[in-house]
């Protein structure tokens, strides 16, 4: 729609409530035309991080930069950004047209040129003919498109996403997130997404940060971070995981060999830092480890018994005793390779999947 | 028991209701004499009443009064309430403390004030100090309705219209103010009620150039008793009564509830 | 939203500074047109009242010592022993109007809440008009019976205390039955079952449940009922007469008959100090903000 798409730069944000930071010191820069999401547990920041960078809320330290323009200082008006609300915030005395038309008015775009660019508009979010309903006569979704619709026709600089999904039951989530990602390529307008929701944020970002306590855990593309998460909290939060913690035997080449107590001893790629006889932790997984039949157990397999079964429609989660461990076991729910809670499995991994993590 | 406890009920109803409707039963007497139970119907005594200039002038200044007091705490309940949920200022709490206080302070205490206030800086019976007292007076029931009014509606709608361009006059003016629409009239609508049944202030600090209708009651009813009275009072009611309806409507009694 | 003060500029939503444009017009007429005479007649009741006028070059406490004499402390006790008979009626009418109203469905209550509570809309001077046609010698009341040929001569049942608490009852009766209405509103329903598969009667439940849970909200709205009965004005002056006079038209007499405004003023400040103190009572036993109302 508009000009070339503006980058967003956030240098050492701080906000302080009261006794309580909560954002302490963020540094994120968001490329032009990048869909960005920032993930993260509820109080972990991220809504106050996406109001500093709307103008909601004035930052106690650090600056922000839209383009090439320092807005640290700009209010909330003059920073041209389109917002969108978890509970989409339509002015309900309006007409979805009026409400779509407001920035337009604002911004003083002659009464002509507004029809045609709200129709677009609204078009753009698959609402044609719309415009003369009130926001009290559309469904949740119909609303949420309204209110993409409203923040997208000001041709901001950036496009702000508080928890947009967050509202919809789960069918209709489904189909505003493939609506989403459609028009992410559509109209490569620079985007932030705030969720915590991990299946959002992947298959819409190009790059994702994971927030906890006012501070940014790390950034990356989404399978950057499922696989290298850089420690135990990313590795967590995105989904469960199978920790072991072991100690450093010798280390050679930047590959230590660490070894886990009731498991064999594994090639993991050293974590700057670690010195033989430390404690290591590394994560896997679930899919990631194979079981076959006790009677079929390759070399460096771990035999154990399954305990728990759990059946997710496509998938099914084991979890094995082995070892004196719990380990979590994910596999497709094919008709063949099924086991039943007391069997005895074979458990094996490679090596390579194992990703080492700094505590 | 439940039989028993809605003859109790409406035994209890009979009792708070019943000088209300005598009131006005007795305004449609024919005779000088109040007649129990009514014989005939008659308007004479509404007639009458309509040549007793007292009564006009006190009914026209009852009228005044209660418009601009409720028109000035509209609009300064109004702003008040948008600083206290918008602005959180230090002190918050002691604000709406102070607003809210008349509702606490006895109006006699009030009244007496007020009598010795306007005599020392010179205003005794003068209209503004009159409406002054008003508007302090209702006062609580505007800022409690309004700020009822802008928490239920959130600031996400004014943070949506400024992110969009809007400076804040506008968000307010384009956005605030319409969806608080039904919250002004309640509130101009109350405050008009509560002063119009103010007797007590009025009465001590007036003077007797403003003699409000409750007031002009007042003093006649102290020396005797006619139907005109019954007349007026019927009036009165008719107005409290309707105003009361229309803001149950509105859903705006809940201010006095809390 | 969230506490604590504005950023470093004047920035965005956060109104900052210009909180007080918004503030100040109430703010300036609460100092003006309150705050202000509140804090003149309190001055004033600290000077001695001359025969030429209020003294307002010495002080003294002498206006607050007369509160003590004979004379207004009758008026006081009577005026407390009115106010408590309508407290204590109020309070033991509120059960069975309280209950009653709970049962009714959503409409049927609104309904009944509005009935209950228009006598406080309707103007105190209208509604004492409307008792002395009904308590008054050649009242409604009067009339029944002698026309019944129960009495020979007409009862008296206004003019004095009797007629204080009957006309004041009504308007007051909110400030007790909505906290309790409240409360019983708030009751878990399963309390009753619990109660009743334990073994208790209905009377028992009501006893041993209903009234120890809803006892603080009633006991608040008694305090501020109280309070409100203590300062009414238009009602008692009506009702009660030359002879029963009560507190504050003692202070009507005293401020706009004898003008003697630092005795009339002592007289307010007292009233005042005692209603907020009653208040915060009250607001101690219900942590929320129960207003009073007034006349």
């Amino acid at each position: 729609m508009g000009g070339a798409p503006a980058g967003l730069e956030a240098r050492s944000l701080v906000k302080r409530f009261g006794a309580t930071t909560a954002v302490d010191g963020i540094d994120i820069a968001v490329r032009p035309g990048e869909f960005f999401t920032v993930l993260g547990p509820s109080g972990c920041g991220k809504t106050t991080f996406l109001r500093l960078v709307a103008g909601i809320l004035a930052p106690d330290g650090g600056s922000i930069r839209i383009g090439a323009a320092d807005l640290t200082q700009a209010p909330i008006w003059a920073r041209n950004i389109g917002l969108v609300f978890q509970n989409y915030a339509l002015f309900p005395h309006m007409t979805v047209a009026q409400n779509v038309g407001f920035g337009l008015a604002m911004r003083r775009v002659p009464r002509a040129d507004r029809g045609p660019r709200i129709a677009r508009a609204l078009e753009t979010v698959r609402l044609d003919g719309y415009g003369g309903r009130r926001p009290s006569e559309l469904s949740g979704g119909q609303q949420q498109r309204v209110a993409l619709a409203r923040a997208i026709v000001i041709e901001p600089d950036l496009l702000l996403l508080d928890e947009p999904l967050s509202n919809l039951d789960a069918r209709l989530r489904e189909d505003m997130r493939s609506e989403l990602a459609d028009l992410k390529h559509r109209l490569g307008i620079t985007t932030i997404l705030v969720t915590h929701d991990i299946h959002e944020a992947f298959s819409l970002s190009d790059r994702v940060a994971v927030m906890r306590a006012g501070r940014v855990e790390q950034v990356g593309a989404p399978t950057e971070l499922y696989e290298l998460p850089a420690n135990r909290f990313v590795a967590g939060f995105l989904g469960p995981v199978n920790e072991w913690t072991g100690r450093v035997g010798a280390i050679a080449d930047g590959t230590a060999e660490v070894e886990f107590a009731g498991l064999r001893s594994c090639r993991v790629p050293a974590l700057a830092g670690w010195r033989g006889g430390d404690e290591a932790t590394v994560i896997l997984r679930p899919e990631r480890l194979g079981l076959t039949a006790a009677s079929a157990a390759g070399e460096g397999a771990v035999v154990g018994r399954i305990d728990q079964v759990a059946h997710l429609g496509n998938l099914v989660n084991y979890r094995v005793a082995a070892g004196g461990r719990a380990l979590l076991a994910q596999a497709p729910a094919g008709r063949t390779g099924r086991f039943a809670l007391g069997d005895r499995v074979a458990v094996a991994w490679d090596d390579a999947d194992l990703a080492p993590v700094a505590p | 028991m439940r039989r028993l406890l809605t003859l109790f009920n409406l035994l209890m109803v009979a009792y708070v209701v019943a000088p209300i409707v005598l009131v006005v039963w007795m305004s449609f007497t024919p005779t000088m004499l109040f007649e129990v139970p009514i014989r005939s119907f008659s308007l004479r005594w509404y007639e009458e009443l309509f040549s007793y200039d007292a009564f006009i002038d006190s009914a026209w200044l009852s009228l005044r009064l209660g418009l601009i007091s409720a028109l000035a705490a509209t609009a300064l309940g109004f702003l008040a309430a948008y600083g206290l949920v918008r602005g959180r200022p230090p002190g918050a709490g002691a604000l709406l403390g102070l607003f809210t206080a008349p509702l606490i302070v006895p109006a006699v205490v009030y009244g007496i004030a007020m009598l010795q206030f306007t005599n020392l800086v010179g205003l005794y019976g003068a209209f503004p100090a009159l409406v002054a007292a008003h508007v302090v007076i209702v006062l609580p029931f505007a800022v409690r309705t309004l700020l009822a009014s802008l928490e239920g509606q959130g600031p996400e709608l004014e943070w949506a219209a400024m992110s969009l361009g809007a400076r804040r006059r506008h968000a307010v003016l384009l956005v605030t103010l319409p969806l608080c629409l039904r919250g002004m009239v309640s509130a101009f609508l109350f405050c008009f009620l509560i002063s119009f049944s103010e007797v007590t202030v009025t009465l001590f600090m007036a003077g007797p150039a403003h003699q409000t209708l409750p007031v002009r009651i007042f003093n006649y009813v102290s020396d005797r008793i006619d139907p005109t009275m019954a007349a007026v009072s019927a009036l009165v009611v008719l107005v409290s009564v309707a105003l009361v309806l229309v803001l149950n409507r509105l859903g705006a009694l809940a201010a006095v509830r809390k | 939203m969230i506490s604590g003060a504005a950023g470093r500029s004047a920035l965005g939503i956060r109104l900052g500074g210009s909180v007080w444009l918004f503030l100040g017009p109430a703010l300036l007429l609460m100092l003006a047109a309150y705050l202000a005479p509140l804090f003149d007649t309190t001055i004033v009741s600290l000077h001695p009242n001359r025969p030429t006028g209020i003294d307002r070059d010495s002080w003294t406490i002498a206006n607050y010592l007369r509160l003590l004499d004979t004379y207004y402390g009758e008026v006081l006790l009577r005026t407390l022993r009115v106010s408590l008979l309508i407290t204590l009626f109020s309070v033991l009418l509120a059960y069975p109007v309280g209950v009653w109203l709970a049962g009714l469905g959503p409409r049927g209550q609104a309904w009944a809440i509005l009935v209950y509570m228009s006598p406080w809309f309707v103007n105190a001077v209208v509604k004492s008009f409307g008792w002395t046609l009904i308590l008054g010698n050649r009242g409604l009341v009067n009339r029944g019976l002698q026309s019944l040929g129960l009495i020979d001569s007409p009862l008296r049942l206004m003019l004095n205390e009797t007629g204080i608490v009957i006309g004041l009852l009504p308007g007051h009766f909110l400030f007790v039955l909505l906290p309790l209405w409240a409360a019983l509103k708030g009751l878990d329903g399963n309390l009753r079952w619990a109660a009743m598969t334990l073994g208790a009667r209905p009377w028992q439940v009501f006893l041993r449940v209903t009234v120890p849970l809803t006892l603080p909200a009633l006991l608040a709205g008694a305090i501020i009922n109280f309070t409100m009965n203590m300062a009414a004005f238009a009602a008692p002056a009506l009702l009660g007469g030359t002879r029963t006079r009560v507190l504050s038209f003692i202070a009507y007499q005293v401020n706009l008959e004898e003008l003697n405004w630092p005795f009339g003023g002592a007289l307010a400040v007292a009233m005042l100090v005692v209603t907020l103190g009653f208040v915060m009572v009250a607001q101690g036993l219900t942590r929320g903000g129960l207003g009073g109302g007034r006349r």
